[in-house]
C-alpha cells in the first residue's frame, strides 16, 4: 500500500483545517470564515448552528468550492476530503467529485430546481454527469431514487415540472439529486428551513434513513436547535466567522458552556413553561466589516461579557473530554503565554 | 374554457388518460393561441412568406425582365398591380422583393442572435476581466456610425461578394451588441439563482450550465427581441435600399422598389408602383410587432388569457 493509500484509508471523510474565507468589499478582503476547523467521520452526522450571518453557508460553499468567483476566496487553512487537498483541484477535478463524491442540499427548494425542465431531467442530468448510463437506464434510476426519497406515483412526477410539486417535494427532489450517486459526503444547508413542521420531521428522517444505508458522512447546517437535538452526532456552534462551542451532541444539551449556546438555548419556546415573552439574543452580529479583531466577537451582547473579553481572544480548547468551548470564563480558554491584545 | 388539473390527477381514474404535464413553454404556447391579434399576424406572416418563397410557382413573369412596349401601364387584368417605368410587372416583383427582404431580415436575425447571444452569455457568466473585454469591444462595435460603415463597407465589397450578402453582413456585425448587452443582463440575473448553484455542485460543466441550465431561462427575453429586431432589420433594409445604399438596385427588394417613388412622376400619377409594397411593408412590421407584443404577453407568468 502506498503511503498516499494509507492516509487515505485513515483519514477521516472531512478534514477542515483553520479555514479562511474572505469576500472583498470596497477592494478590502474580510474573513466571513475564521480559522475554522472540524472534522466529519464516515456515518457521522455533524451539526452547524449558529444565528444568520454567522459563516456556516459559507463555511458550506467553501468546502464544495463555490464561493462567487472573483469576490469570494479562501485564504488560508486546507480542506482535505477522503484524504486529499482538494482546495488545489482546478475546476475539473471539482466538477468530477462535485455531484458525485460531495454532495450538496441547498436552503430553498423553490428556487433550486430549474423551473424549465422536467424533475426527471434534472435528476438524470446528475447520473449522466458521473456515469455512462443509457437514456432508459437513467430514467429508470431517477423513478427509483424518487421512491427512495418517498415520493409517491414517482413515476408519474418524473414528468412533471418543478412549479407542479410543492415546498416539501421539491426538497425531496433536491435530496433525490443529492444522493443520486451516493455521495460519500453530504452537505445539507438549512435542508429544513423552508418546511413546514410535520414535513420537516419527515425530511430528517429520510436523511437519517439515507445516511445509515449508505455509511454517508453528512453536514448539517441549521439555525434550529430541534433539528440539532433530532438528528446530530456532533455539534459545532458558530458565532460571527467562528468555533465557539464544539462537542458531541449530548452534553451541548446538557451541559452547554459557552454564553451564547445557553442563550440560543434559552430562546427556544418550551411547552411546559408558560412564558409571555420568549427570551432573545440582544443585539445582532456584527457585520463583516465592523468585526472587532480582538477579543471575543460575542463579548458586546454577552451578558456574562468582563472587561478583558474586548482585550483577550479566547481560544477553541478542549474544556472537559471532548467538549471544546472558546469563551474566557473557561480557564482552557486563555492563551497560552496570557499575551494581551 | 379548457382547464388542465395537473395536480388532482390522483382522483382521476385509472382509466382515463393521464393529462400530460405542461412545459412552461406548452403553457406559453395556449396562451399565445388565445391573443387574437398575433393568431391573424402570424397567419398573415405566414401566407406572406410562402407566396414570396413560392414566388417562380406563383407568377410566370420574368422579375428582371425589362419590357419597353409595357412601360407605366396601371392595373389590369394581365398586370395586376400595373407595371414599373421600366415596364415590370410590380406584383411580380411584390412577390420577389418580399423574398429578399424577408430572407435580409431573417438571415440577420440569426446572425444576431447567435453572436448577441455567445458574447452576451459569455461575457455575464464569467464576469470578471472577460466580461470587461467583451462588453467594451461591443460597445466599440455599438459606437460605430452605421450609415458610414454601410456606404464604406458596400464600396469596399463591391464586385467581390454579392450586394445582398454585404448588406447581410454589415447589418449584423453593426446589430448584434444590443443582444449582447441584453443576454449579458439577463444572465447577471439569473445566474444569481441558486438552482444554478445547484447546478454547478452537481458537477455540471460552465459551457453545460449556460447552454442548459442559462440559456433557456433567458430565451423568452432573447425571443421578443428577436421579433423586434426582424422588423427592424426589414426597416433597415428597405430604408438602405431606398436610399440606394442596400441590395444592388437590380434585386427587387421592397425598399428597392419604393425608391421609384424618388421620381416625381412616379410618386404623383402611378401610385400602383409605391402604394403596394409600401402597404405590405408596413403590414409585415405591424404584424411582426403584434407576434412579438404576444410572445411578450404568453411568456409572462403574470398574464392571463
Amino acid at each position: 500500500m502506498s503511503k498516499s493509500e494509507q492516509s487515505k484509508a485513515k483519514a477521516p471523510l472531512l478534514e477542515v483545517k483553520g479555514l479562511e474565507t474572505s469576500f472583498s468589499i470596497e477592494g478590502k478582503d474580510y474573513n466571513a470564515v475564521d480559522g475554522v476547523s472540524f472534522t466529519v467521520d464516515r456515518g457521522k452526522v455533524v451539526g452547524i448552528v449558529g444565528e444568520s450571518g454567522c459563516g456556516k453557508s459559507v463555511m458550506s460553499l467553501s468546502v464544495m468550492q463555490l464561493l462567487p468567483k472573483g469576490i469570494g476566496k479562501i485564504r488560508n487553512g486546507e480542506v482535505l476530503f477522503d484524504g486529499e487537498e482538494i482546495q488545489s483541484f482546478n475546476e475539473k477535478q471539482m466538477n468530477q467529485i462535485r455531484g458525485k463524491d460531495m454532495a450538496m442540499i441547498f436552503q430553498e427548494p423553490m428556487t433550486s430546481l430549474n423551473p424549465v425542465f422536467t424533475i426527471g431531467y434534472q435528476i438524470e442530468e446528475v447520473l449522466h454527469n458521473h456515469f455512462k448510463l443509457s437514456k432508459k437506464e437513467a430514467r429508470n434510476k431517477s423513478v427509483q431514487l424518487l421512491s427512495a426519497v418517498g415520493i409517491p406515483r414517482a413515476a408519474k412526477i418524473v414528468d412533471e415540472y418543478p412549479h407542479q410539486l410543492s415546498g416539501g417535494m421539491r426538497q425531496r427532489v433536491m435530496i433525490a439529486m443529492a444522493i443520486a450517486c451516493q455521495p460519500k459526503l453530504l452537505i445539507a444547508d438549512e435542508p429544513t428551513t423552508a418546511l413546514d413542521v410535520t414535513v420537516q420531521a419527515q425530511i430528517l428522517e429520510l436523511l437519517k434513513d439515507i445516511q445509515t444505508k449508505n455509511d454517508m458522512g453528512i453536514v448539517l447546517i441549521t439555525h434550529d436547535l430541534g433539528v440539532v437535538a433530532e438528528s446530530c452526532d456532533e455539534v459545532i456552534v458558530m458565532y460571527a466567522g467562528k468555533i465557539v462551542e464544539k462537542t458531541d451532541v449530548e452534553s451541548l444539551f446538557t451541559k452547554p458552556k459557552h454564553p451564547y449556546t445557553k442563550l440560543m438555548m434559552g430562546s427556544i419556546p418550551r411547552l411546559e413553561e408558560d412564558t409571555e415573552k420568549l427570551e432573545t439574543i440582544k443585539g445582532i452580529v456584527p457585520s463583516l466589516t465592523k468585526m472587532p479583531q480582538v477579543g471575543c466577537r460575542f463579548a458586546n451582547r454577552c451578558p456574562k461579557a468582563m472587561p478583558e473579553c474586548t482585550e483577550i481572544t479566547p481560544q477553541l480548547e478542549e474544556n472537559e473530554q471532548g467538549h471544546e468551548v472558546a469563551c474566557l470564563l473557561y480557564e482552557t480558554s486563555h492563551p497560552k503565554e496570557g499575551v494581551l491584545g | 374554457m379548457e382547464v388542465v388539473h395537473n395536480k388532482d390527477t390522483q382522483t382521476q381514474s385509472p382509466t382515463t388518460k393521464p393529462s400530460k404535464s405542461l412545459s412552461p413553454w406548452a403553457m406559453a404556447r395556449r396562451k399565445f393561441m388565445r391573443n387574437k391579434l398575433a393568431m391573424i399576424s402570424l397567419v398573415y406572416l405566414i401566407i406572406l412568406s410562402i407566396l414570396s418563397f413560392l414566388a417562380p410557382f406563383i407568377t410566370t413573369a420574368d422579375v428582371t425582365l425589362v419590357n419597353i412596349g409595357q412601360m407605366s401601364l396601371a392595373p389590369s387584368a394581365e398586370h395586376w398591380f400595373g407595371t414599373d417605368t421600366s415596364g415590370r410587372d410590380v406584383f411580380t416583383r411584390l412577390l420577389y422583393g418580399g423574398r429578399v427582404s424577408l430572407f435580409v431580415g431573417l438571415s440577420c436575425t440569426t446572425i444576431i442572435l447567435f453572436i448577441g447571444t455567445l458574447v452576451g452569455s459569455i461575457a455575464g457568466y464569467f464576469g470578471g476581466t472577460v466580461d470587461n473585454l467583451l462588453m467594451r469591444f461591443t460597445d466599440f462595435m455599438l459606437n460605430f456610425p452605421f450609415l458610414v460603415f454601410v456606404i464604406v463597407l458596400n464600396a469596399i465589397l463591391f464586385g467581390i461578394v454579392s450586394g445582398l450578402w454585404v448588406l447581410i453582413g454589415v447589418l449584423s456585425i453593426l446589430g448584434w451588441g444590443g443582444v449582447a448587452r441584453l443576454v449579458r443582463s439577463k444572465i447577471l440575473a439569473e445566474k444569481e439563482n441558486e438552482y444554478i448553484l445547484a447546478a454547478i455542485s452537481i458537477g455540471c460543466k460552465p459551457s453545460k450550465v449556460i447552454m442548459k441550465h442559462l440559456l433557456p431561462n433567458v430565451l423568452t427575453t432573447v425571443i421578443v427581441q428577436a421579433t423586434i429586431l426582424f422588423a427592424g432589420m426589414i426597416v433597415a433594409e428597405s430604408g438602405l435600399s431606398y436610399l440606394g445604399f442596400g441590395v444592388p438596385q437590380e434585386v427587387p427588394s421592397w425598399g428597392n422598389m419604393l425608391s421609384a417613388s424618388q421620381q416625381p412622376n412616379v410618386l404623383q400619377n402611378m401610385p400602383w408602383v409605391w402604394v403596394p409594397p409600401a402597404l405590405i411593408l408596413i403590414m409585415t412590421i405591424l404584424s411582426i410587432n403584434f407576434i412579438g407584443e404576444g410572445i411578450k404577453e404568453a411568456l409572462n407568468p403574470k398574464s392571463f388569457r
